[in-house]
């Protein structure tokens, strides 16, 4: 049973927002983020200050700025992996600094921008999109894996050890393991870094589709606007720690 | 009484170094070192407390464990300088309190705890929690076996995904201090930590391929203990140094050996390549 087909889903949400106001926000926004500064210890200036961003449900969102902008801080902050020292962050209407945003979490993927394993690394691809996986309770773990291989044309990579895949395979392992976990929010930081161009317009393709039939947010981190830009619903530019432009389709 | 300390040194050092396994794969190395000297500091403690030194230094080694596991997290950058301050604190204290317990007057037997270990030091009920630990562990290690295994090939993706990884940390620091409390009997309080870190550092030695290091890590941590143990009993040498040499020594060897493999291989390399030119 696909827990996320269209109908039962919306249905769902209705009868629990009756019931439960907290899912109810949990179900309409993505990200909230309200007056946020973070700093990194010890370096006495905020890496990323005054941010005010909210994403509904269902977007495509681009993040875009030239390197120290304050992107990946961003998004560890959405995930709550950073904590601002002034405002509030929400992901999915939990404030980041609860103990609830672990929950959160599980909903949402995320693919770093350090992915690159070392050469010796053994766990195979395979291994590598099933951990993304060990807290869900589906008994299609399988099918799971075997789908999102096959939408970043993987299928053949899947047993090898991924210390023995190109930077480009990986980082499709790290996006298949992403799309694997059906969540609700992906943050993807420069997930088209190691990709050639062809494949980058694919994948472009792939989570541009994705939300529109899963009603997902996707963020995407992304020096280069090329692939992105014309899918997004929303483009964001930041530099030296702030939201300097903000252009919603 | 020589099959008691013969079976407490295999359950410790294999323990011990499966503990040590994780303890580096987690990156916690410094917080468990922290904790070793916590149990130091704890055995010490009992000397003039004239308590049961296994166990306050199992009280202490749980009680430290858990305020540097629930600390760490919310200061993650500090948090290898705070365990390094601990542990000259904890350094302190145990000298500390070996003065003050007035060690002229003190029998060998109760020194040794701290300083060298003992091979009557093993007894049966001692025995029982030991391997009582190894086998929660084992449990532990099997029950959370997916979850660990995801925190093992990418910690900060598997807390972005929502596992758990403090909690898991928090438990690998908990442990780590009963084992090495209950391991500080038999090594010596100052020692102690060498049945956490030398099998690991010497399985990445041979080995880099991760179940392979973990099963090394375990095997070497038994045998290094069994080992030392049966020198300090022919040579009648104190058990903590008998261990802590047996495994040093096997450490530089696997370095020494790996140096060596390493060197051949890229004097190889470095010839195949010019006698292709040369054909
Ligand atoms: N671990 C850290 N400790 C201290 N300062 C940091 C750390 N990581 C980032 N910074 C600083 O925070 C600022 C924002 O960095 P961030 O990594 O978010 O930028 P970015 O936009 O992702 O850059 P890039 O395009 O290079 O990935 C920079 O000025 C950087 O120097
Ligand atoms: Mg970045």
């Amino acid at each position: 049973m696909d827990r996320r087909s269209r109908p039962k889903r919306h249905e769902e949400s209705r009868e629990n927002s009756r019931r439960n106001p907290t899912t109810r926000t949990i179900r309409r926004e993505a990200i909230r983020l309200e007056d946020v500064w973070v700093a990194y210890a010890g370096s006495g200036k905020p890496a990323i200050r005054e941010i005010n961003l909210f994403f509904p449900l269902g977007k495509l969102v681009l993040i875009t700025g030239p390197n120290g902008a304050g992107k990946t801080t961003l998004l560890e902050t959405c995930l709550g992996l950073l904590k601002p020292y002034r405002g509030k962050a929400f992901l999915l209407g939990v404030d980041t600094k609860s103990r609830k945003i672990l929950e959160a979490r599980r909903k949402c993927s995320y693919v770093p921008q350090d992915f690159m394993k070392p050469p010796y690394e053994s766990y195979t691809a395979r291994q590598a999109i099933e951990l993304g996986l060990v807290l869900e309770n589906t008994p299609d773990k399988n099918t799971r894996v075997e789908w999102a291989a096959k939408l970043l044309g993987i299928e053949d990579l899947l047993d090898r050890p991924l210390g023995t895949l190109s930077g480009g395979q990986q980082q499709r392992v790290y996006l298949a393991r992403a799309l694997a976990r059906k969540p609700l929010v992906m943050l993807l930081d420069e997930p088209f870094s190691s990709l050639d161009r062809e494949t980058r317009k694919t994948v472009a393709e792939i989570l541009r589709n994705y939300v529109d039939r899963e009603n997902t947010t996707v963020i995407i981190v992304s020096h280069d606007t090329a692939p992105i830009i014309e899918l997004a619903d929303t483009t964001i530019w930041m530099n030296e720690g702030k939201v300097v432009k903000v252009e919603a389709k | 009484m020589l099959t008691l300390a013969a079976a407490a040194a295999l359950v410790s050092g294999g323990l011990c170094g499966t503990l040590g396994y994780y303890i580096q794969r987690f990156k916690i190395t410094t917080l468990s070192f922290s904790v070793a000297h916590a149990a130091l500091a704890g055995a010490a403690t009992a000397l003039v407390a004239g308590t049961d030194p296994t166990y306050t230094a199992l009280a202490t080694a749980v009680v430290f464990a858990l305020t540097i596991g629930l600390l760490s997290p919310k200061i993650p950058h500090e948090r290898e300088l705070l365990s390094l301050g601990f542990f000259s604190l904890f350094n302190a204290l145990a000298v500390l309190m070996i003065y003050l317990s007035n060690v002229y007057v003190l029998s060998s037997a109760s020194i040794s705890v701290v300083l060298w270990g003992s091979l009557l030091a093993v007894t049966k009920p001692k025995l029982v929690v030991l391997t009582g630990t190894l086998v929660l562990f084992t449990a532990y290690l099997a029950l959370y076996r997916k979850q660990i295994d995801a925190i093992l090939f990418d910690k900060k993706l598997a807390e972005a995904e929502g596992i758990n990884v403090n909690l898991h940390t928090l438990t690998l620091l908990l442990f780590s201090g009963t084992a090495i409390a209950l391991a500080l009997k038999l090594t010596g309080g100052f020692l102690v930590f060498t049945l956490l870190y030398n099998p690991v550092a010497t399985s990445t030695k041979i080995s880099k391929n991760a179940r392979k290091q973990q099963i090394l890590s375990t095997t070497i941590g038994a045998l290094t203990a069994l080992t030392g143990l049966a020198i300090s009993y022919l040579l009648d040498l104190p058990v903590g140094a008998s261990i802590a040499l047996t495994s040093t020594t096997l450490l530089l060897t696997a370095h020494t050996a790996k140096t060596i493999t390493e060197k051949t291989q890229l004097t190889k390399l470095k010839t195949t390549p010019s006698q292709q030119t040369t054909k």
